[in-house]
Formats: C-alpha cells, structure tokens, sequence
C-alpha cells in the first residue's frame, strides 16, 4: 500500500528523517518496498532568476545561449550558459548558483563553457528533482528574485510504498500506519474529528429518496449503513485533496468519488456514493443476486451475476456488486444532486469469492477481503459526510439507516511480565512492556502483582485488533516495539542428536557421490512434465493418474514418472549450445502409475550419450548396455538391494531399445530398475544426438532400510585354488546367467563336501566358425578350492568329468572340444 | 697360460657388451664358464703344472674367474634393463590432456544442501523426509492455514483431480484433496506426529507454487526448514541458531536480523536479513534470506502436543535464493537447464 508521509503527518506529528521513518516502520513489521519523493528535495543555493539576455554562441553545432540572469539579493547579474531552448528574456527560471549541489550529487561550480565564463546553471524540472518537462522550468506568478527555490515550488510528498501482512488489515490506512509509527515514536496520535456524528436534529426527511434498507443475506453484510445528503454540487475535489491522492496512485475523479477514496485510504473503510434519483423504487436490497441477472460496471464491462455473489440492488435490479465495484448506472455523474452514501461491513469469503469468480477486483474487494473493523465503520461514514459538504455542499438529510453490527466489541487478554520473558528468553523491564502495550492503543485496564510472575497485565484489545486474540500474540507486540534487533546474541543449545538423517536423504547422498565419483555430472530437472512426453516415454497414451488437476502451463501438466527424460533434455540443452557433454546423473522423486494408484519412489537415474563423430586424441572403450548394467547394481546395492538376485525382463520399448535394454523389479513392486540403450527412434525424436545409454533405480522410500545390517565376517581357505576352464556349446537363445546356474548346479553336485566350488564366471562368448548355426559357446573359469588342503589334479579332474556328464545330459548343452 | 687368460678375457669383453637377449646370453655364459667352457678347460690344465707354477697360476685363473663373472653380470643387468625398457615403448608427452571424461560434479543445490545439512548437524539437527505429493491436512491445515486462505487456491497450489490415488501418501483427513506441497512445513506435521518431544530436524526439499516462471520464480523449487521442539525454547534461541547457520556458512563477522513478520503457523514470526557485506553482486546492505517464528500453539494442538508443555521455532528459506546470493547467480532457471558450463563452476 502506498503512504504519504504529508498526509500521516495530520495524524502524528513526524520530525524524524525519511530514513528513519522508512527504518522504523520495517521493524513495525512492514516491509517498504520502495519509497518515492515527489516534489523537490531541499536546495541550497537554488533560487529564483530572471533572464535580463539572451545571445546566441556563434559557431557550435547545437544552439548554445549565453544570458545574462538577475538574481536579486542572492549575488545580483550573472552570466551563464544555458543549452535549453526556451531562455528567453524576461522568464523567471530556478538558477544554481555555485556551491547548489543537485539530486544526483552535481557540483555546480563557475566554470568556462564553450569559451564564456558561466557562473552557475539555468534550471530545467528534472535537474531540481522534479517529473521532466520541455527545457528550463518556467516560474510563473512573478516570485521574487533570489527567492530560494524551495519557497516557490509545490511542497513536495515522500510516499511509502509498503507491504501490509495479511494478519494487520486495521494497517490499509493511513491511520492505521500513522498509529504503529506514534507507537514507534511514542508520539500522539491525532484523530480526525467528524462534525457530524449522525445527529439529524432538524434535517429534512428526505424517505421519497430512500425509504426502505432491508439485507436479505445477513451472513455476507454484518453492518449496512445508509446516509442520505442532499443538494450537493459535484466538481473537482480541492488541490490538497487531488495531491493526496494523486501521490498514493489515485486518479481524481470527482469531489464526491474523491471523498469515498480519501476516507478508505485514511481510515481502511471503503465507501460508495449512489445518486439517490437512479436508485430504483427508493429502496436498496443487500441481497444474493439471482442466477443471470447482469451488471455492467464502472469500468464499462458487463458482468454475469450468479447467486453466490452479493449485490446491492434496488427495487428492480442490482446496482452494485458488493464491496467491489459499483454498477455504472447508479453512480454519481456530474448532475447529481443527491446522495445515498453506503457504508458497510460485508463477509471476507463472499468478496474473495466474488472478486475471484468475476476476475474483478479493487482497492474496496482487497480491503474487504482482508477484513474492515466493523466497530469503526459509523466514524468513517461520519467522516464521509463531513468532507462531502465541505468540497461538495449540500447538507444530511433523514431517515438514516443501520442494518446489523450491534455485537458490541470486546476483548481482554491477560498476561504476566514472566510469560513474555519466558518466550523471549531475555528480559524486558517491566515499565517497558506496559508501555508498549499502552502505545498501541491496547489498553491495561488491570495491573495485579502475581506471586512469582511479576505483574500481571489485563489487557483491553481494541476492535481493530482481531489478530490479538491470546497472551503468545501479545509476546509479539511487545517485542515489535522493543526492537527485534536488540535480541540478545546466545549460543545455540544443542543437547545431542535426537536420530539419524531420513533413510531417503542417506540414499541420495551415497547414490550422488557414487555417480560423481564415476565422473557423472548431477543435474536437476523440472518435476512437471508435458504429456506427451509422458505418452512418448511412459506409456502409449498419458496415464490420467499422473494429471494435475490445474496445470499453470501445458508443459508442465504431469508428475515424471522416472528422471530420464529430463536428463535428455539436458543432454539436448548442452548439444544445442554446442557444449560436449556425455554423462549426467539426477536424483529425485518419481511417480509411478501402477493400475491407477501412484507411488511417490526415491529415483536415481543417469544418461551416458555417446556421440557420432566424437573426436579424441586418444581412444577409449566406450560405454555399452555393460556399464550400464554395472552402475545400476551399484546404485540398487546403496539401497540395500541386490539385482543380481532377481531374474531380468526387457524394458518397456517405448523408451528403452528392445534387445538392448533390460528391466528388473521386485515381487512386491518395491523397486524397480531399467538400464540399456534408450529407444533410438525416440531418442532421435528428442533432438539428441548419438546413442544414449541410460540407468535407472527407483524405490519406495519408505523401503529405503534406515541403517545397513552389520556384515559378519566370513573365514577363507589360504590353500591354492585348483582352475579348470569348460566351454559349453548351447542355442543362442539360451541366457549366459541359465547356464551358469545350471554350471554352478553341477559343480556344486560333483565338488559334493569335498570341496567348494569358488566361483563359476564366463569369460569368453564365442559364435561364428566352427559351431553350427544358431548356437554359441560360452567358456566358464571354474574355482575350486579346499579349507582344509591342497586339491589334488586326480580329484579336481574326476569332479569336472562329472560335471560335464552332469551338464550335457539333458542334451541342450554340448561341451566345446 | 696366462696368455689364454688374458685372452679369454679379452674375448669376453668384446662379446658379451653385443649380446641382446637371454639365450645368447645363455649360451656364451656356458662357453665361457660352463661345464664344457673354455675357463673349465684351462682350469683343467692346472693337473699338467708343477707345484710352484700351482699358486700363481690358481690366483691367476680365480681373479680371471672373478672378472668374467663380473663382465656375464654387467651384461645380464643390460640385457634385463633393455627388456623392461622395452615394455614401455617410447616417452610420452604429459602435456598431453587426459581423454578420459570428468570429474564429475555436484550441483549447486546439492552443495548447498550439503553445506547446510553439515552445519545443523553440529547443533543437533537430523535431516528428516517427507513426500512432495501431500493432503491438505499436512500442508495447510494442520498448519493454521484457514480453509478459505489464497494460499490453498487453486491459483497458486498444483491440486490433483479427486479421483487421484496415491499408494503410499496416505489422507489424513477422508475425502482430503492431495496436492504438490507449497512448502516443507508438511514434513514438519508427519514428524511431530509420528514421534515424541524433543525434535530438532532440517527438512530440505522440493516444493510447488503454481506461478508463472521468470528469472526468479520457478514452478518447481527447494526449501529447507528447521523444526526444534523442546522445552523452553525462546525467541533468544532461535536468533541464536539464525547466527550459527550465517556464521558458519559466510565468516565470524556475518550479521544477521529479525524483523516481525506474519507466518500462520508462527507467533511471533520474523522475516530474517543477512548482512550482505560478504555477498557478490548484492548492493543493499541487507538481504532477506528466510522466515522463522516460534511454532504457534494451534500447531502443536493439531499433532497432539500440549502446547503448554512444549515450545518450539521453525526456519524455513529457499535453497535456490540461498544458492544464488552465495554463488552470485541471478536466474533461477539455470539451476534446471544443466549447461555443463554452469555445472563446473561450483564443484
């Protein structure tokens, strides 16, 4: 809300700077967002000049003038060198004379310019601070010479642009405002006095203009007041008026409108002012609006009505939407001659609805919206009253009219000295405490001695006060006008750690460093995603489940189901501006659809692009399906799974390469985890170049295990091992991890308790010549080894005969010879 | 005799420096002092000398002995080095860069993360998890957050459809509408129900406005919020923390300030400055940072604390802010665009 520091001052006596004022009202707890000067600033050795000459510099580019300038008192004629247009002989114009210093910290010093000795400045509007204009700034009205500037210039207004918190409503005013900064200053406040406090003794009955107020909908206008003035004369507000609220964004419309603005923006009470003869049947009707009825308002738009939204109406029809905007019809135009004058209380929600609904809102709806003391509202009409027949004449006339607000006010909240020190943690004096509260208008009507807790306080709340409701609130007030910067250094006491981190945060952790180590850059992507990406890499068409139900922006309409598509983005990000980039990580939260319920799963995800083309002094193996592979086990073994044990399936070919690619979960859809090529065809359609291979483990986090379990050590064997290698022929389609198990089978059959079999690894895959078509050999290193001796060749070679007869018995593995 | 000696070893020294490898070096050696060799022979013809000639001719052959061995060691040694020079190839140039990619790096919310999380543990605090999907109970009205606050609008906060089902974020509330949580403070509600008094966590994570993105908004951003429940807790404490975690994070002499503010689930509420003497690209002298207060006892009611018994305060920032006042950054949005080149600066 914007304040003008002239118009606080007739409700507090300010001297303080405008920095101070700007600095206590932030510690009130307002924030100022801006504070703007209008007028001049104070000017020393600016003063008032007439130009006696005027001679033109021959021989310049631009028309340079040289004038001579009498300055009266303040040092007589002077010459100086003007480059405005308009210094012509006989204007009285501001004149800088050396020493002045201007608004941008400019010198001005006597000096040579363009040869000629100038001996000071000829003064345009913006150089003296104030809105530009076209060259120097003409002073008319004839002031006297040497006159200083700041005696002949409009007062100038410092306006504060300021940031209302939405618990202090009563602070939408500039009384309200001006009652924190007395508080703060501990001055007095200086309330306006109406003249007219609603006494119509020998008012004419005007009830042929309005005879009847009736509210239809008491749970949206808890107060409905109505004020009937008659004979005004509408016109221009008066200039102190227009300057007032010109300074804080208002356009001055008429004296009556003026006055509605200027007493909302003085006491936070909006107004409306009808034309008495438009309204309809002599009667006003508070009422819900039926479904279709139409208003056209203020601002020349027609607005549906609905029954939800509050209206003021007369006999016929609506005439304004309540507490928002006023109908165009109804208002004052520049014949009116009679006035009903509104002033009301009506329900926060219904505006807030209606504003919001309508899309139309206004400096009465944000008011009503955040609340309007219903207890100081009559003032505040009162006010209305008194300034309409100072700038617009006519006089009050009956019946008045009061629908509502008869709950009185009251409030008390009781506190001690030693329940404020408690939650502060350091001591006020006591004095100091009473005399916050008392500065704020919040009354002590009691003062007891407690045993042990010092005084204790009842305090009166007033009705603006609403936010005051129990002693902790309290707490703050005092604290507000104490000072939050003098709140004592401590140290922080910190007894111990209460648990460990969050299972989800220890994961991230250990899955980050991994992939950094491995040389991965971490990034972090939007969790919103379009749909058709989620169509293009989740599933055929955008599962619903994943919809928000009020997106802001198209691409951003659905949760991400897994966090490779936005590392794709950042693989396309970093191609498109020309930066070579290979491998990215991500962690974050995915949301997995599964038969319409979604799971919210802890993600690790990383892309690895290997570009066509690439060049390097010095070649690498590049990345494959393998390391993708090894990564995602490393990743899934942080959290405490291991995918070895789980049988592998393919990935989903919408986004992963079919044949390329794999995919594995648990039984109880606790995890799951894909790694491979990424779909070629989509990756391509992405605008990635090369081909991407890509991990991703995904888990609930609340199967993240809080702690690994402690591993016991296991004793092994210091006798050497025994090494056989056994090549089995088998069909293509047979996988490496069957024939393995089944190796392993055999091996730990013919080893019996004899021995252990180490271990049983693939180390060459060979198809091609020498085997027949559609079959491949896979060469196995077996270990054997004993606890408790050296194996001997016989026993080692006995066993491995049994295995192969084991193995090739069932005729779908033949050995390689 | 000496004569031969002499001239074996004359023979020695101009082979064995020429020989390359192992066999030949095998197969001098044996000629040389082999069983069949030609030391062995003249060796043998010690038998044929007299008694005198014996002694001088015995020192004779063992210092030619000595020498031949020290001339097959010399060359063996030659012949291993050549081999081991061999394994190497050629001297390379270390000027040359490494082909090999990296090193990776941390992003810059994740450092910032860290760093935070690091200097709360030191004061007690453990970094507790919530989901990013809530219910409104979680997220506005178990924090005072009345039911017709702009807050909840569907203008500012992401909603899911009723018909949304979510396995694992479970409603409060029958029928409650879920949500993309606004802030942290959710995970504040499922810890103090979930455990007892004492609690002191950090929550950082990512939240959702719904607003429109520009050099500092984004649709999707990360708080970090600390909680601490106890008894006794004071506004003194919480300004106390404040200057811990600001003088930890920027040098002894960094300020900070409180100034009242209005948060629905704190009483009072601050919003809190930092001393930007030690910022880059800051030119006011100070810089909101966060918003704190004393946890408000409707708070603690609605988890089912005694708000008689138990006190607490609440701090909660944007990591983005903090991340882009401490590196200088000024657009939020390329935090979410990963050019590598931003990457590589804050590792």
């Amino acid at each position: 809300m914007k304040i003008s520091l002239n118009w606080l001052k007739d409700y507090v006596k300010l001297d303080a700077s405008i920095e101070e004022i700007a600095r206590a009202v932030t510690f009130l707890g307002f924030e100022v967002e801006g504070v703007l000067n209008t007028g001049a600033p104070k000017l020393d050795h600016v003063v008032v000049g007439e130009i006696l000459t005027r001679t033109k510099i021959p021989n310049l580019k631009k028309e340079i003038s040289l004038c001579t300038v009498d300055v009266g008192p303040a040092g007589g004629v002077k010459t100086i060198v003007c480059g405005a247009h308009n210094c012509d002989p006989g204007r009285r114009v501001p004149v800088a004379l050396p020493g002045a210093v201007l608004p941008g910290d400019f010198k001005i010093t006597a000096s040579k310019k363009y040869g000629h000795e100038s001996q000071g400045m000829l003064c345009g509007p913006d150089e003296i601070g104030l809105p530009e204009g076209d060259g120097l700034l003409i002073l008319n009205g004839l002031p006297a010479l040497g006159t200083p500037i700041n005696e002949v210039l409009p007062p100038g207004d410092t306006v504060f642009d300021i940031e209302i918190t939405p618990n202090r409503p009563d602070c939408q005013s500039h009384l309200g405002i001006a009652r924190e900064l007395a508080a703060w200053f501990k001055l007095p406040l200086i309330y306006p006095q109406e003249k007219f406090r609603g006494d119509l003794a020998g008012a004419p009955d005007r009830a042929d203009l309005l005879h009847a107020v009736r509210v239809d909908a008491p749970e949206d206008c808890q107060l409905y007041s109505a004020h009937i003035i008659t004979g005004v004369k509408i016109g221009p507000s008066p200039d102190w008026m227009q300057r007032r609220l010109a300074a804080v964004g208002l356009r001055p419309v008429n004296n009556v409108v003026d006055v509605g603005n200027y007493v909302m923006l003085e006491t936070g009470q909006p107004l409306h002012a009808f034309d008495a003869r438009k309204l309809g049947g002599g009667q006003i009707v508070v009422r819900r609006a039926a479904d279709g009825e139409k208003l056209t308002t203020l601002d020349g738009k027609e607005r549906a009505l609905t029954s939800r939204m509050l209206v003021i109406a007369d006999a016929q029809r609506p005439v304004v939407i309540a507490g928002i905007m006023g109908g165009e019809a109804s208002g004052v135009a520049a014949d009116t001659a009679d006035l009903v004058l509104e002033c009301a209380i009506f329900n926060k929600q219904s505006v807030r609805r209606t504003s919001r609904q309508l899309g139309l809102a206004s400096d009465s709806s944000y008011r009503y919206e955040r609340g309007v003391d219903a207890h100081s509202a009559l003032e505040a009409a009162w006010r209305a009253v008194d300034l309409i027949l100072e700038t617009a004449g006519g006089q009050v006339a009956g019946p008045v009219f009061k629908i509502g607000g008869e709950a009185p006010w009251q409030r008390e909240i009781v506190v001690t000295r030693d329940y404020i020190t408690e939650k502060l943690g350091f001591d006020i004096p006591a004095a100091a405490m009473r005399a916050a509260f008392e500065s704020l208008e919040l009354n002590v009507t009691r003062e007891e001695p407690t045993e042990k807790r010092g005084p204790a306080w009842t305090v009166a709340i007033p009705s603006w006060r609403d936010d005051l409701d129990r002693p902790v609130d309290l707490v703050e007030e005092v604290l507000r006008l104490y000072g939050t910067e003098k709140i004592p250094a401590a140290t922080v006491r910190a007894p111990g750690l209460v648990g460990d981190d969050a299972p989800a945060a220890l994961f991230n952790r250990r899955v980050t460093d991994y992939l950094v180590g491995h040389d991965f850059h971490e990034c972090v992507s939007y969790t919103l995603r379009p749909a058709k990406e989620v169509a293009a890499w989740i599933a055929p068409s955008p599962t619903d489940a994943l919809a928000l139900a009020n997106p802001f922006v198209d691409e951003q309409s659905h949760l991400r189901a897994s966090l490779v598509p936005g590392l794709l983005e950042s693989l396309r990000i970093n191609q498109s501006r020309g930066v070579a980039v290979s491998r990215l990580c991500e962690t974050g939260r995915v949301f997995v659809d599964r038969e319409g319920q979604v799971y919210e799963c802890a993600s690790v995800a990383f892309v690895i692009a290997r570009s066509v083309g690439e060049r390097a002094w010095l070649k690498r193996e590049p990345a494959d399906f393998y390391t993708a592979k090894h990564h995602v086990l490393a990743l899934a073994s942080s959290a405490g799974v291991d995918l070895s044990r789980s049988p592998i399936a393919a990935a989903p070919a919408c986004d992963w390469q079919a044949g390329h690619s794999a995919a594995l979960h648990d039984h109880g859809h606790a995890w799951a985890a894909r790694f491979g090529l990424l779909n070629l065809a989509a990756v391509q359609a992405l605008g990635v170049a090369g081909q991407v291979y890509a991990g991703e483990f995904a888990i609930l986090p609340e199967k993240l295990p809080a702690a690994a379990a402690r591993r016991r050590f296991s004793d092994f064997s210091l006798f050497p091992a025994a090494l056989r290698d056994l090549a089995l022929v088998v069909s293509e389609t047979v996988p490496a991890a069957e024939v393995q198990r089944q190796l392993t089978q055999a091996a730990r059959a013919a080893a019996g308790s004899a021995f252990a079999v180490e271990s049983v690894g693939v180390f060459d895959v060979y198809r091609g010549q020498g085997l027949p078509e559609g079959k491949k050999s896979l060469a196995f290193a077996l270990v054997f080894r004993s606890a408790a001796r050296t194996l001997t060749d016989d026993e080692v070679n006995a066993a491995l005969a049994k295995i192969q007869a084991a193995i090739t018995a069932e005729g779908a593995i033949t050995i390689r010879t | 005799m000496q004569d031969q000696l002499t001239a074996l070893l004359a023979k020695a020294a101009a082979e064995l420096p020429a020989l390359k490898t192992r066999p030949e070096f095998e197969a001098a050696k044996a000629r040389y002092v082999g069983p069949h060799g030609e030391l062995t022979a003249l060796m043998k013809q010690m038998g044929a000398l007299s008694k005198e000639q014996k002694p001088a001719a015995g020192k004779l052959i063992n210092e030619t002995k000595t020498q031949l061995a020290t001339q097959l060691d010399a060359a063996l040694a030659r012949i291993a080095d050549a081999e081991l020079a061999a394994q190497l190839g050629p001297a390379l140039d270390p000027t040359l860069p490494s082909p090999d990619a990296g090193p990776g790096t941390r992003h810059p919310l994740t450092l910032v993360r860290e760093e935070m999380c690091r200097i709360l543990r030191k004061v007690g605090f453990t970094v507790a998890d919530g989901p990013e999907v809530e219910t409104e109970f979680y997220c506005f009205d178990a924090l005072s957050t009345p039911a017709d606050h702009p807050a909840r609008d569907e203008k500012d906060t992401f909603y899911f459809p009723a018909s949304a089902r979510f396995g694992n974020v479970a409603q409060k509330v029958p029928g409650e509408k879920y949500l993309l949580r606004t802030h942290t403070s959710s995970v504040q509600i499922r810890t103090m129900l979930k455990g007892e008094p004492p609690i002191r966590i950090v929550s950082p994570g990512r939240v959702y406005r719904r607003d429109t993105s520009d050099a500092t908004h984004s649709a999707n951003f990360h708080q970090l919020e600390c909680l601490y429940v106890d008894k006794g807790v004071t506004v003194r404490d919480l300004k106390a923390l404040l200057d811990h975690i600001f003088v930890s994070l920027l040098g002894q002499d960094t300020k900070t300030r409180f100034r009242p503010h209005y948060f629905g689930y704190t009483e009072p509420s601050f919003e809190v400055d930092l001393g930007a003497a030690h910022l880059p690209k800051v030119k006011k002298p100070w810089i909101e940072i966060g918003g704190c207060g004393m946890v408000d006892p409707t708070v603690f009611e609605a988890v089912g604390y005694d708000p008689e018994v138990w006190t607490g305060y609440a701090f909660g920032m944007g990591l983005e802010r903090l991340a882009m006042l401490l590196y200088g950054i000024d657009d939020i949005r390329y935090f979410y665009q990963n050019d590598l080149r931003f990457l590589k600066q804050f590792a």
